[in-house]
């Protein structure tokens, strides 16, 4: 009698067939196991010592049941060639930590493979499998039903992006001392429609500022769209083809919708070559408009001499990361380099670096796969190593993952560096006009400390953590910035506090012992008293969101995810507090 | 030469040949069942964004050792790899020259190249062996398939070196071993790794097309 497989296994096998192209057919059977993949890859560098790390013995875990069950050979003597069916959701879940958590589809093994196998190209395929059958990292599930549901991948509300978009155009407004100045949205038969990433309206809404500046001072006749503006898709990191073809058609009707004439697409990897390059693949669409990098529209602004720069403005030493997506995927490398060196006086090149440099370790959606942090954080040797050797200030990079996998890195091996990207280096270079009223140039470092010093003046804000380091740079951060802290280590002490102190803000951690942080919230959400407390989310895992999600009461003002820098946690508190 | 050793010059080795033929034309046929994905998008990137360059890029990818980092960092083994498979194409080109062409290797220097490669090819075969048991690494992706192909074209090598003198009148057994090996391997080759070279063609067109739209291919130097 024949093994018993289980549902989800059968699914799995049943699906496995159709999905194979021809490409990835003859890349799963091409594989001669010449182990020349093996030292390209950024995870058997920083492993040495464990072979499982190697892209053939990763491929060979999709490949087995390839050989088993499509190709001849492994069907009638399976043992002769490794050929191995799967039975069990335990083998499919050891299949997902491979595919999830051992490799970041960066291609770099694709590249350097004699036979031409495209790993990076069926990893993902065998994502897809997996998804398909509700088999994937936490992480995955929770960005995934976002994306479905909310209409972008960090579940950032309609009115909540409005506000920032709004927020960003009052800053900018008065930096210019213009009330013409604006952030158009929706408006129609504009010649750009610009996309942006929803890490932009969560953590960084200062690029989208910028971005607008520079529109701004282009004479663009621009817009962003209300709805359909994510141009990030999980779909890619997900295998899942309807989701990426799902969003990007959203994005693409959108902008047929406002009568757009190109979508530009702001500075991220995995989005522009979703966008722009694999969406129109997975959707089946053909795209009738021009779609192009934001990177592109700024370097043609100034060689068209619609803005002018002055790379004196932006200091120090600066280096180049290329991300996988844009430079592997989408041979973008050119036109950043080019665009820095128009804004920037110190570049040093990264070795390796455009087609053949390393991952920043964040890609493939390992930045919400929390699980393997560890590893990925271990695996960043690589890359630590290159940017040290550097010896630049500052990492520029065109990728929003890459920012975040960077940081990371950076914090773990104590680099002196900072990572910024290239749309800051440009709108802090722009040579402003005389006619705009401009702040005077040396203000910001002089002037506006105290300014910022007092940013949170008369906000009493309850920090809520476990982790004694937690709650110490939370709250010197945000005693230095004039507010009256106070601290509970778990939750029985936060609501007992709340109550005593009225906080304006709490800063909540969700992984507590004993009553966790999402007990606390709905705690606080359906106490009379306690219900109009601000409160902001704090986690190191995105999948525990899922612990406020299923509550039935009111979402918190916002979310933080671990590791918090102070740039971000001002950002967010001054948000949530609605300090402008 | 005795009977035997003329059908297993002559007539074996077309059997093989034709079996081969016919096992490959099931296999291609196969291949081509699966759809080709169809690429949409508008080309990007800054690379040749003709499909011919990228896709003859490719193809040739491996003749250029410097241009991917694998190859360019592990020289000796790149080495080896052209010496095992010029070894290979020597051994095959004996199993025609033997039968259809025997005055060619009247000529000492034809006869002595021949000899080199195969003999060459034999000694990197020895030092495959050694890299694929000896290597924890090696030994991990190596299926049972991997080790006895590498020895069936080592020891074949091997009988090649011997066996191209054609020189059958001090005794029949070297020449016989070629000639029903070569059957053996040519008959095995499409059940085995061995037929790598028949996909390369294809994983090569996909890949070279795929990175060739989006201006990755031509590959643009990234290292010192």
């Amino acid at each position: 009698m024949g093994r018993v497989r289980s549902h989800n296994a059968e699914k799995v096998l049943e699906r496995l067939e159709k999905k194979i192209n021809r490409q990835i057919a003859t890349s799963l059977a091409a594989c001669v196991h010449c182990g020349n993949c093996s030292s390209c890859c950024h995870y058997v560098l920083a492993n040495p010592d464990d072979p499982t790390y190697q892209p053939s013995y990763k491929a060979d875990q999709l490949r087995k049941l390839f050989k088993r069950h499509v190709d001849w050979t492994g069907r009638v003597i399976p043992w002769w060639v490794k050929a191995k069916s799967v039975y069990t959701d335990e083998e499919l879940e050891e299949l997902k930590d491979v595919v999830f958590g051992k490799c970041t589809n960066c291609r770099r093994c694709s590249i350097n493979c004699p036979m031409g196998v495209d790993h990076a190209t069926f990893n993902r395929m065998a994502r897809g499998l997996l998804v398909s059958v509700g088999i994937m990292p936490e992480g995955v599930a929770v960005v995934s039903k976002d994306q479905w549901e909310i209409g972008n991948q960090m579940g950032v509300l309609k009115e909540d992006y409005i506000d920032t978009l709004e927020w960003m155009e009052e800053e900018l407004q008065e930096e210019f001392g213009n009330p013409e100045v604006k952030i158009p949205v929706d408006k129609m038969d504009c010649d750009i429609v610009y996309s942006i990433n929803p890490r932009e309206v969560k953590y960084d809404p200062r690029t989208i500022a910028d971005a607008a500046k520079i529109f701004h001072l282009a004479g663009a006749n621009w817009t962003m769209p209300s709805e359909g503006w994510d141009m990030t898709n999980f779909g890619l990191f997900s295998g899942d083809d309807d989701l990426g073809g799902a969003v990007g058609r959203r994005l693409y009707e959108k902008v047929e919708e406002l009568r757009g004439g190109r979508l530009v697409i702001s500075e991220c990897g995995h989005g522009y070559r979703s966008t722009r390059c694999e969406a129109p693949n997975w959707g089946k669409i053909d795209v009738p408009f021009v779609m192009e990098s934001s990177v592109i529209t700024m370097l043609n602004y100034i060689k068209q001499g619609r803005i002018k720069v002055d790379k004196i403005r932006n200091e120090g030493s600066y280096t180049f990361h290329d991300s996988c997506n844009n430079a592997r995927s989408c041979g973008l490398f050119e036109e950043p380099r080019e665009l820095l060196n128009l804004v920037v006086s110190d570049i040093r090149e990264m070795y390796p670096n455009r087609t053949e440099n390393y991952c920043c370790t964040g890609g493939g959606g390992a930045m919400s796969m929390s699980e393997y942090t560890p590893l990925r954080l271990k695996s960043g040797k690589i890359k630590a190593e290159q940017l040290e050797a550097t010896g630049a200030n500052f990492v520029v990079t065109s990728c929003h993952n890459c920012v975040d996998g960077l940081t990371d890195i950076i914090r773990h091996y104590k680099l002196d560096m900072k990572v910024t990207q290239l749309v800051n280096l440009v709108a802090e270079a722009l040579v402003i006009p005389e006619k705009v009223v401009v702040p005077e140039e040396e203000v910001p470092v002089e002037v506006e400390k105290p300014e910022e010093a007092a940013i949170f003046a008369g906000k009493k804000i309850l920090v809520v953590d476990d982790e004694p380091d937690i709650r110490i740079f939370f709250t010197s951060v945000l005693e230095d910035n004039g507010a009256t802290v106070i601290e509970a280590s778990d939750g029985d002490q936060a609501i007992e506090m709340l109550r005593a102190e009225k906080p304006d803000l709490v800063t909540l951690d969700l992984n507590m012992p004993g009553k966790d942080g999402g007990q606390v919230f709905e705690a606080i959400r359906k106490d009379e008293e306690l219900a109009q407390t601000r409160v902001c989310i704090v986690t190191g895992r995105p999948e525990l969101r899922r612990l406020i999600y299923d509550r039935p009461v009111a979402p918190p003002e916002g979310y933080l995810d671990k590791p918090v820098d102070e740039e971000t946690l001002i950002f967010n508190c001054r948000k949530i507090l609605e300090l402008g | 030469m005795s009977d035997a050793l003329h059908f297993a010059s002559h007539r074996l080795q077309e059997i093989a040949l034709v079996t081969m033929a016919i096992v490959y034309a099931f296999r291609i046929r196969w291949i081509l069942k699966f759809p080709a994905g169809k690429e949409r998008q508008a080309p990007t990137g800054t690379g040749s964004l003709k499909p011919r360059t990228s896709i003859i890029y490719s193809w040739f990818n491996i003749a250029q050792p410097w241009a991917m980092e694998s190859t360019r960092t592990k020289f000796f083994l790149y080495a080896q790899f052209v010496v095992f498979h010029v070894g290979v194409v020597a051994a095959i080109g004996l199993s025609f020259v033997i039968p259809y062409g025997p005055g060619l290797l009247e000529s000492p220097a034809l006869m002595n190249i021949i000899r080199i490669l195969c003999f060459a090819a034999f000694l990197v075969g020895i030092l495959r062996i050694i890299r694929r048991v000896g290597s924890k690494p090696m030994r991990v992706i190596s299926s049972p398939d991997d080790y006895f192909s590498l020895l069936l074209l080592t020891v074949w090598f091997f009988f090649a070196g011997l066996a191209t003198p054609n020189n059958y009148t001090g005794g029949e057994f070297i020449l016989m071993t070629y000639f029903w090996m070569t059957a053996f391997f040519l008959i095995y080759v499409p059940f085995s790794k061995i037929s790598h070279y028949l996909y390369y063609p294809f994983t090569r067109f996909y890949l070279g097309k795929t990175l060739g739209r989006r201006g990755v291919y031509p590959m643009v130097k990234g290292h010192r």
